[in-house]
């Protein structure tokens, strides 16, 4: 596993990448990456560059919603199962 | 009069309340897994009957979109018959690499541009369509699903670990994808252009 000491180098800032965007680190290694981060023009853009892919994978939520049609199936079968809504 | 949880109209309220609002996320998700729309119609409606049954087994003040999403993943096993086991290499620190390279990669040719030029949302619904399971079930719960690690271990019934493997796999996956359509929209070749126009 990295270290989590508040300086880490290239590499272990980078393998700590996808885990610091998704905020799944501990406080003190977000700190370290963050700081890490601030000071390396080389891992900063990927940074940068990781967290634009991850916002624009969520942004697909809009398009995929459940269509009215199934919708309406699901209600009915709900409806047979004793649903019942005032 | 008594108002007591346990009234059947009260139970459905409830529901109502707490479990309809999520129909888009379970189709979505039941989407992932089946990756055929008649399919995830199937398993919407299997998954919200299952959920309307059992709905007094739902802990109130709990997450009740992870909880339907663990009923349709459950489901979905069923009527699938799939392994419960699996067997596959955690190394997630080497896929987080890969990832970068990846990107340090599209710098290169200038197709990482993409992402702040046009509207990937196309392009990215369907390159998750086109990603294959175990990955596509991750990536929808943690990165479209809004999913921790924890809750997604739970709704997939793997370790975190594995989760982690799958996720980044799977984004390492959808990164090469977005680099092919990044050529094919002529990104790359913009960027040449441009490097032999400011030399």
């Amino acid at each position: 596993m990295p270290n989590e000491t508040s300086t880490l180098d290239c590499r272990s800032a980078m393998q700590q990448l996808w885990d610091y965007v998704d905020c799944e680190l501990t406080t003190q290694r977000m700190e370290a990456v963050r700081r890490h981060l601030a000071n390396c023009s080389h891992c900063l853009p990927h940074a940068q560059f990781a967290e634009r892919f991850i916002s624009a994978l969520h942004e697909t939520k809009d398009d995929c919603g459940c269509p009215g049609e199934v919708r309406a199936k699901v209600m009915a079968k709900l409806r047979e199962a004793g649903l019942k809504l005032s | 009069m008594d108002d007591t949880p346990d009234r059947p109209d009260t139970r459905d309220a409830e529901f109502a309340r707490d479990a309809l609002p999520f129909m888009d996320d379970v189709y979505r998700f039941a989407n992932s897994l089946t990756r055929n729309p008649a399919d995830a119609e199937d398993l919407v409606q299997e998954t919200y009957l299952r959920a309307y049954r059992s709905w007094h087994t739902f802990q109130p003040g709990s997450d009740a979109r992870r909880w339907l999403f663990t009923i349709c993943r459950n489901a979905f096993l069923r009527s699938r018959e799939k392994l419960r086991h699996e067997v596959e290499v955690d190394d997630s620190n080497a896929e987080t690499l890969a990832a970068v390279q990846a990107h340090a990669e599209m710098r290169q040719d200038g197709s990482d541009q993409i992402l702040s030029r046009v509207d990937l949302a196309p392009a990215l619904t369907h390159a998750l369509d086109e990603l294959a399971e175990p990955f596509r079930s991750t990536v929808i719960l943690v990165d479209v699903e809004d999913q921790s690690y924890d809750a997604a271990s739970e709704v997939l019934g793997v370790p975190v670990g594995t989760v982690r493997s799958r996720l980044f796999r799977g984004r390492r996956q959808l990164q090469e994808k977005l680099r092919e359509y990044a050529r094919d929209a002529g990104f790359a070749s913009v960027a040449v252009a441009k490097e032999h126009d400011d030399a």
